[in-house]
């Protein structure tokens, strides 16, 4: 049974709201009390690969450099840790209608999706779905990792 | 498929005739004296109660609409049973009325009544149609909307709206953690009721022509995919099997097939199935997203969305996919289309930065018009009648709501429903 584990996304540079001159120079809050080997790895997720949020412009699907940049890190942290699951989350604009905002949402996800296999992660190891308009926020795709599960989903080698 | 209680039954022997259709867009004055009965003594009262709550119906039906206008029915006036089939027609003339609906209602041994209900043109004198039904007592809401719908198709040329079911979906809670529900009710607000149970969110529900069956989207499998629900048994299925994602559904005007949106990787296109199953039939292959599929009432076309020049506009095809031409050409975003039932127009929602209206278009891309401002108004869909749309408005603070706008330029109506809703969907005339 797999479990889900949301994880909190970091905040990066990208949209504009997150360039007020207060949050830019904030650090990351640390880590909470950790106790589940999950939550170890998604600490350790967030920070080696400098976040979990890939942010797009409204009504792109495009992946900036800054994109590319935190995915490679991403890459490398999975080739790791070919035992870790991710589950790429999709949305949409929010002021796009209901079923175009589903399908960008998908787009962005498979975008972030294909580019991890691009850079060698097995296709078994990351899943890609969309949230279209449903859940609140700026247009992005997050990078979730997946309780680790059995042998099902994951090739035994990177 | 709720069971219809009541039966039509032969009233008389001339069947309906063909509408004299009043074409001028002007208000036409509808005389409504209250039902009557042939019944006498207790039994009697009893009927006359049944036929004014009827009666009632009937006003409130046709008052909602923004071509007709009933002349308020008076209790007190008693109208007699052989007038029902014989009116004075100068009466009612002289009151300015030009159509007149008579009707009575009658006890069975069974229990049940015989309603019956006759529309007039009183300029011409003549009988314009004519309906009967044995119904329950508590059928007689449905059996009041059938003779609304008979006068409007009578006095106006269009099909009524009045026998017929809203799907939309219901919303709760904190914008952060929305709890969403298939809702679906009849249009006049009665039989309301909940198709899913909240623990997973769900999309756009799309009745079948008749209002017995419902497409939707559902992320139970952790993807937004399609399913079919008969409305009768709560039975469910997927629309098609398999992991991939399947949205956007409609059903063919003759409820035998579902045009959808299928995404492949990166791409969205759009595909048909039979609405009972089977193997999917791809209709577009461009890059980029096609997707909100609508066939034409002759199902001969459909017209989607697709982003392919790089903005969202509206396309026909052939139902085969074939001869795909773009009709609308401008800055602003097209999308969302649906095909009026008489088959004139096709609604859409207009977008332009963070602005979103509600408009309306000929298919062959003529005759444009908006029919309301926004800010956040999306997701037309038609009445039986062409003359109405339900669509989804996003209030300032964020609270989507259903509204009802008119052709006719009138103001939208917000609906009253018991929390907020979305995604509002219209069906055909019941059966």
């Amino acid at each position: 049974m797999r479990k889900q584990i949301l994880l909190l996304a970091a905040l990066l540079a990208a949209p504009a709201w997150a360039q007020l001159p207060g949050l830019r120079a904030r650090q990351p809050a640390p880590p909470a009390m950790v106790q589940n080997p999950l939550d170890l790895l998604r600490a350790d997720f967030a920070v080696q690969s400098g976040g979990t949020t890939i942010y797009f412009t409204p009504g792109s699907v495009g992946l900036t450099q800054q994109a590319r940049t935190i995915l490679a890190a991403q890459a490398m942290w999975l080739r790791q840790h070919p035992e870790v699951a991710v589950r790429i989350e999709g949305r949409g604009d929010p002021t796009d209608t209901r079923d175009h905002a589903l399908a960008m949402g998908a787009e962005r996800s498979a975008q972030v999706r294909d580019y991890l296999v691009l850079l060698g992660i097995p296709s078994a190891q990351v899943t890609a779905m969309t949230w279209g308009k449903e859940r609140p926020g700026p247009p992005s795709a997050t990078t979730t990792l997946q309780e680790l599960s059995g042998p099902a989903l994951i090739p035994a080698a990177g | 498929m709720r069971a219809i209680q009541f039966a039509a039954v032969a009233l008389g022997a001339s069947p309906l005739g063909s509408p004299a259709a009043a074409q001028e867009p002007a208000v036409t004055v509808v005389a409504l004296p209250p039902m009557t009965s042939p019944d006498s003594g207790t039994q009697g009262n009893e009927s006359l109660g049944v036929a004014w709550e009827a009666t009632q119906l009937i006003e409130t039906d046709l008052r909602q609409t923004a071509e007709l206008m009933p002349l308020s029915p008076n209790r007190k006036d008693y109208y007699s049973y052989p007038e029902v089939t014989a009116p004075t027609f100068s009466k009612w003339r002289d009151r300015g009325a030009k159509g007149l609906v008579t009707g009575f209602v009658q006890q069975r041994s069974d229990g049940r009544y015989t309603i019956g209900c006759y529309v007039y043109d009183t300029e011409k004198g003549r009988e314009l149609g004519r309906i009967g039904f044995v119904a329950a007592r508590n059928d007689l809401r449905r059996a009041a909307h059938k003779c609304s719908g008979l006068a409007y198709k009578a006095l106006t040329g269009s099909p009524g709206m009045f026998d017929t079911r809203i799907a939309y979906v219901a919303e709760t809670g904190p914008p952060s953690a929305r709890v969403k529900r298939i809702a679906v009710m009849d249009s006049d607000g009665y039989d309301h009721g909940y198709m899913t149970a909240g623990d997973t969110t769900v999309l756009t529900p799309r009745l079948s022509p008749k209002g017995g069956r419902l497409a939707y989207v559902t992320f139970q499998g952790g993807t937004p995919q399609v399913r079919v629900v008969d409305l009768g048994s709560s039975q469910q299925r997927p629309l098609v099997p398999g992991n991939a994602m399947t949205f956007a559904p409609r059903y063919s005007p003759d409820g035998s097939q579902i045009v959808f949106s299928m995404m492949l990787g990166a791409n969205s296109d759009i595909y048909v199935v039979g609405a009972n199953g089977g193997m999917p039939r791809r209709l577009t292959t461009a890059p980029g997203i096609d997707t909100d599929a609508s066939f034409s009432p002759d199902g001969r076309n459909i017209v989607f969305e697709s982003d392919r020049s790089g903005s969202q506009q509206l396309y026909v095809m052939n139902t085969d996919g074939s001869q795909q031409r773009r009709i609308t050409f401008s800055q602003a975003a097209y999308s969302a289309p649906e095909w009026s039932p008489d088959g004139n127009l096709i609604a859409f929602t207009w977008r332009f930065g963070d602005t979103r209206r509600i408009g309306v278009i000929g298919p062959d891309g003529t005759h444009e018009k908006q029919l309301t401002a926004g800010p956040a108004d999306e997701g037309p869909s038609w009445a039986a009648s062409s003359r109405e749309l339900v669509f989804q408005r996003t209030d300032a603070s964020g609270r989507p709501g259903i509204y009802r706008v008119s052709l006719d330029g009138s103001a939208p109506r917000k609906m009253t429903i018991p929390q907020d809703g979305s995604d509002p969907n219209w069906s055909g005339a019941m059966d």
